[in-house]
């Protein structure tokens, strides 16, 4: 039991010193080693109840179900059945300490119990978690966290203690509290919302009336740009700031004025435009507000997606007459095909590591459906099959996962699945139309 | 032993990663000249701009010209990451308090929701904004329907111009020259296959290739403007052949102004 722990810490802390000498290094695919290699070993974690001590009567099991979920999508872990181990109890304390041993025994590497109320009596209105955790590899309770606040923030309890333990077990933030912009249908305009990654939580950021589209996140999570139709007949680039409702516009020339996306550092917008006749793609330096045209040809250039390090960019050009995803450095140099398989190939988004660029890719039976290849060509696969139109792919933080719209439930919906095509789990229910996800950086 | 070495690697590991972010939790003071809401240059059709909270409207005229990308005067936000303020409610985890001798864990207080975005409630100029658009479309509708214009159907992904298309704009063609003082556009639309980003290019190249072809027929290119909706709004909304080739369409109108 302790080697499959002591080998997966050494494994993750080759990932982690990978990680960090991959955002170092200058070489030009940006490849990291990441937790979703085939001999990654899952670290088996057991849940037990959260005890309700006199907070409302669901608040013990949202905690344990919401954490449950977050644990479960971690990919770090996978969770263990107790009870079908053997380990009955449903409460305990830091105290029970032959149940602990009884679940080490059972292959458990981590126990998590907790609970749960009001903070005190005399205020009915700020609840509490306390959360522990008992690690089998040193036989002792690790340590526990509090968290207080209001109903309003009960997932977010759970969300937070997630991401300790994904911290905890891997250096890495976790991806529970991270957050999902996304485009709905609001009356007869289509506006910006944001979500938590699990879909819930959903907040409008835009009342504009008619069309906002294709928003990104800054890469400190404060911004979001996106298209503006400013009117029937006009777009814009705008951003605007989470926290203050604040907008402004960065790009507004003739034409189309789309698929913003900021670099990596915040210092460069890379956006397509028709200013200059047919779509080409320009780099704009938000600190002088100088541009810079990177493209140069006939077809039309869109969808800019920065690697990691902010110096290359995937995008789709049809200028060999259908739609393709190329590779250019961040000063328009170094152009390279990636894809050559079927003759639509679109909408790419670099992954987090490095080692993938995610796209729409059109099968032989001309489906829509989500694609990866390796940044040097070599590596194709398709993520997602069947019916439906998918679009907008989008990584996760941690590199895992893609969040992308698709219409195979009829109306376009957002999605979320592992890059390996497994957990394929539908995320918006309400609504007539959602698309376009974004999925924020990490905290 | 082995379990100390494993620890040991775990904290460097941990330790690279907080050094690593160190630099990035710098707090530093936010940006000045950002204190008007919604900075939206050149609102052509007079349109306010939206504002979302109690900020007053805009006042600092154009952020960029129309003409080059070059030195669009208004201020920018400052987006560089190291303007990225300490954030409570959200910012780094801190790990597991100790709990041993039945200790509690110290308190972290978690903020309310959403605090993190702005409340957007769809205000008076929003509302004025949305009529704007409607009235405007009903115009350009009434106008076109009275100057009876046609519109033209494109294949799957094509934005070729078919012989039933031309024979259309001919007679567009006609009523434009004879018509001198109405402007004209072309709103290029697609089926929902494809991708939202490429068809808003798709959609371009078709309404395009309406606008060139009008000029080949003789109508002042000055008369003539194009928008892309790409597969936003759609005429049909069924899955069906019929319907996405209504939706594949270069959509002739008179503008309202």
């Amino acid at each position: 039991m302790t080697r499959v722990i002591i080998g997966l810490m050494i494994v993750l802390c080759v990932l982690v010193g990978a990680g960090v000498l991959g955002i170092l290094d200058s070489g030009a695919t940006d490849v990291f080693l990441e937790a979703t290699r085939p001999d990654f070993q899952k670290i088996p974690i057991g849940v037990f109840g959260f005890q309700n001590g006199g907070g409302p009567e669901w608040l013990g099991g949202r905690i344990e179900e919401v954490l449950k979920a977050d644990l479960q999508r971690s990919l770090v872990f996978t969770l263990v059945d107790l009870p079908g181990i053997g380990v009955k109890a449903r409460e305990v304390t830091t105290t029970d300490r032959a149940i602990f041993k009884q679940a080490a025994e059972n292959g458990v590497s981590v126990l998590v119990w907790g609970k749960s109320g009001q903070k005190n009596v005399s205020k009915d209105s700020e609840l509490l978690m306390d959360g522990f955790v008992y690690d089998s590899g040193s036989d002792e309770v690790v340590g526990g966290k509090r968290y207080v606040g209001s109903t309003s923030v009960v997932r977010l309890m759970a969300h937070r203690f997630a991401d300790e333990l994904v911290f905890r077990y891997t250096g890495e933030p976790g991806i529970a509290r991270t957050k999902i912009v996304y485009v709905a249908e609001h009356g007869n305009a289509r506006e910006l919302f944001v979500m938590d990654y699990d879909g819930y939580e959903p907040k409008q950021i835009t009342a504009d009336g008619f069309l906002n589209l294709m928003p990104r996140w800054s890469p400190d999570r404060r911004f979001i740009v996106f298209t503006a139709y400013r009117s029937r007949n006009t777009q814009d680039i705008d951003i605007l700031e989470l926290a203050t409702g604040k907008r402004w516009t960065l790009v507004s020339m003739p034409g189309l004025n789309i698929t913003p996306a900021l670099s990596p550092d915040g210092n460069f917008l890379a956006f397509a435009s028709s200013q200059d006749g047919n779509s080409e793609i320009y780099k704009l330096d938000t600190r002088t507000k100088a541009s810079q045209r990177l493209t140069v040809n006939q077809g039309g250039d869109l969808s800019p997606s920065w690697s990691p390090t902010g110096r290359e960019l995937a995008f789709t050009s049809d200028r060999g007459g259908a739609p393709q995803i190329f590779v250019m450095s961040a000063d328009g140099s170094n152009v390279r095909r990636l894809t050559y398989e079927g003759d639509y190939n679109a909408a790419p988004a670099w992954s987090p590591r490095g080692n993938w660029i995610a796209y729409v890719c059109r099968t032989a039976q001309r489906l829509y459906k989500v694609c990866i290849v390796s940044p040097d060509g070599q590596k194709r696969v398709q993520v997602t099959t069947g019916p439906g139109i998918d679009d907008s792919p989008s990584w996760s933080p941690d590199g895992r996962h893609l969040t992308f719209s698709s219409t195979v439930d009829g109306k376009s919906h957002i999605y979320m699945v592992d890059t390996d095509g497994k957990n394929l789990e539908r995320i918006t229910f309400g609504g007539t139309h959602n698309s376009s996800p974004s999925w924020s950086p990490a905290l | 032993m082995s379990i100390r070495v494993a620890a040991m690697g775990l904290t460097i590991g941990v330790g690279m990663l907080l050094v690593m972010q160190a630099g990035c939790s710098k707090k530093s003071i936010q940006s000045g000249g950002d204190t008007q809401s919604s900075e939206r240059g050149m609102a052509k059709s007079g349109a306010p701009a939206q504002s979302q909270g109690q900020v007053p409207p805009p006042s600092q005229g154009q952020l960029s010209s129309p003409s080059g990308l070059d030195a669009p005067s208004a201020t920018f936000p400052d987006l560089s990451l190291s303007s990225k303020p300490e954030d409570p409610e959200t910012g780094g985890l801190r790990g597991f308090d100790s709990v041993s001798g039945g200790k509690a864990p110290s308190e972290e207080r978690l903020g309310g929701g959403g605090t993190m975005l702005a409340k957007v409630e769809p205000s008076e100029s929003t509302a004025r904004q949305i009529e704007e658009i409607r009235r405007e479309q009903a115009k350009e509708q009434a106008a076109s329907a009275e100057a009876g214009l046609r519109d033209v159907f494109f294949g799957y992904d094509s934005w070729t111009i078919t012989e039933e298309g031309r024979l259309s704009l001919t007679q567009d063609a006609q009523w434009i020259k004879a018509n001198t003082g109405a402007l004209v556009k072309i709103e290029g639309h697609c089926d929902e296959r494809g991708t939202l980003a490429y068809n808003l290019v798709l959609g371009e190249k078709r309404a395009k290739a309406v606008r060139n072809y009008l000029v080949e027929l003789g109508v002042g290119a000055n008369r003539l403007s194009v928008v892309s909706y790409g597969k936003e709004r759609p005429f049909c909304n069924e899955r069906s052949e019929s319907c996405y080739q209504q939706n594949r369409r270069g959509h002739v109108v008179v503008r309202s102004k």
